[in-house]
């Protein structure tokens, strides 16, 4: 609950700023119609205007009217930011779980291929069996050892089938 | 003999897969999110971008007044916390979006590896009844099993991803493409700042006795106005990206669960 009534929305704040932009466009525009009139030779400047002949320190002053209005307006620009960032805070924890979520299911389906590879070994074990070659059940067997190592080793505590 | 009944069974099984196995939409569907998905480098665009809205004072200070450089500076402080928050919102759709991609991955529920490992496995013992033919036919079958019994489980899981996503994913598009346009307009103005005191002062250096310095002068100018022009074009285009992405989205969700499997 706000306890200062918002002042605009990010639309107003932005229309606002982009209007001090432009009339620091229009400002710079005719600063620098001033500057180019005066300089070389003041021959068709009215008298009393400021294309009569500007001195380096005029032009200096009205140039910082013109970075003032910009200042202004790039503060609003701010404000509009700031307002459209908030309440997002939200929409990205709900991303951030569906990730994790997604995540823990990744990890789900690869233990599953590790039972898979556990079948092989199984099945390879079970075959030396059948053949009564026992010399044959070493390689197997130590597969199938390393297998359970693994699977333990990432298996979270409660194992799901 | 049990390895008969073995055989037989996943005879079956081979059957009833092989009926689900021609024409695939949700293989179709799948590889479009993993390109949907693999876009997600281009946020980087909008982190820098941020980044470069971050660091707009430092860029101005030596072309500022006393005077000005004290309002800029207060607003370089709001700037910097502004930013800490901005740049979340591209770790978040990042992340959604490589999740999204690794689920939906070529792989994922690929269970080739397996069944070429068990096929190796048993091929390494010849005399023990089991012969090529059987080894094939189980390797086959279980390849053709596998593949077809998980990924339906795949699509319906990045189905639900995407559907769940959908909402809060638009938004934060949304926002980050509202976000550059204040950039880019912060930027021009920084532009003009910059960019006016050379227009401002040049002309007053353009005298026999400052000569070097006119010349030096003329260069930044030309230096920076290039380097503006860059930096505008690269706000549009990323805001442009931004907009693909979201558009993307939308489609693939119009491609969610199809009422009729045969368009």
């Amino acid at each position: 609950m706000p306890t200062t009534t918002p002042p605009a929305s990010p639309l107003d704040l932005e229309a606002l700023a982009d209007s001090l932009s432009a009339c620091a466009d229009v400002l710079h525009a005719r600063l620098m119609r001033a500057i180019r009139s005066s300089l070389p030779a003041p021959a068709q400047a009215l008298p009393g205007s400021i294309d009569h002949g500007l001195s380096q320190g005029a032009a200096q002053a009205l140039f910082e009217n013109e970075v003032a209005l910009r200042q202004r307006a790039n503060g609003l620009y701010l404000d509009a930011a700031e307002l459209a960032g908030l309440g997002l805070d939200g929409q990205q924890q709900v991303l951030l779980e569906l990730a994790a979520q997604a995540q823990e299911k990744i990890r789900r389906v690869n233990r599953l291929k590790d039972m898979v590879s556990l079948l092989a070994d199984l099945l390879a074990l079970g075959a030396a069996v059948a053949a009564g070659k026992p010399e044959h059940l070493g390689a197997p067997l130590e597969k199938l050892r390393r297998h359970l190592a693994d699977l333990q080793a990432g298996a979270p505590p409660s194992v799901q089938p | 003999m049990p390895l008969h009944r073995l055989f037989a069974t996943l005879g079956l099984c081979a059957l009833l897969a092989a009926c689900a196995a021609p024409g695939n939409p949700a293989g179709a569907r799948l590889q479009a999110v993993r390109a949907f998905a693999a876009e997600a480098p281009l946020l980087d665009n909008y982190g820098e971008l941020t980044e470069r809205f971050r660091s707009t004072y430092q860029r101005e200070k030596p072309f500022l007044s006393a005077q000005a450089d004290v309002g800029e500076h207060l607003l370089d402080a709001r700037r910097q916390a502004a930013c800490d928050d901005l740049i979340t919102l591209q770790h978040a759709v990042q992340a959604y979006l490589r999740v999204l991609g690794r689920l939906a991955g070529d792989q994922r529920y690929d269970l080739e590896d397996q069944v070429k490992g068990l096929g190796t496995a048993i091929k390494a013992w010849p005399d023990t009844g089991l012969d090529e033919r059987h080894v094939n036919a189980y390797a086959g079958l279980t390849r053709l099993l596998a593949r077809q019994l998980t990924q339906g489980e795949q699509d319906r899981s990045v189905q639900a991803l995407l559907r769940d996503g959908a909402a809060p994913l638009q938004t934060l598009l949304d926002a980050m493409h509202t976000l550059l346009r204040y950039y880019a307009k912060t930027s021009a103005n920084e532009a003009r700042i910059v960019l006016g005191v050379l227009e401002v002062e040049l002309p007053f250096a353009d005298t026999p006795r400052d000569r070097l310095l006119a010349v030096l002068g003329k260069e930044l100018l030309q230096a920076k106005q290039a380097e503006y022009r860059t930096i505008g074009r690269r706000y549009t285009l990323t805001g442009h990206e931004l907009d693909a992405l979201a558009r993307q989205h939308l489609e693939l969700l119009t491609r969610l669960d199809p009422p009729d499997p045969h368009p």
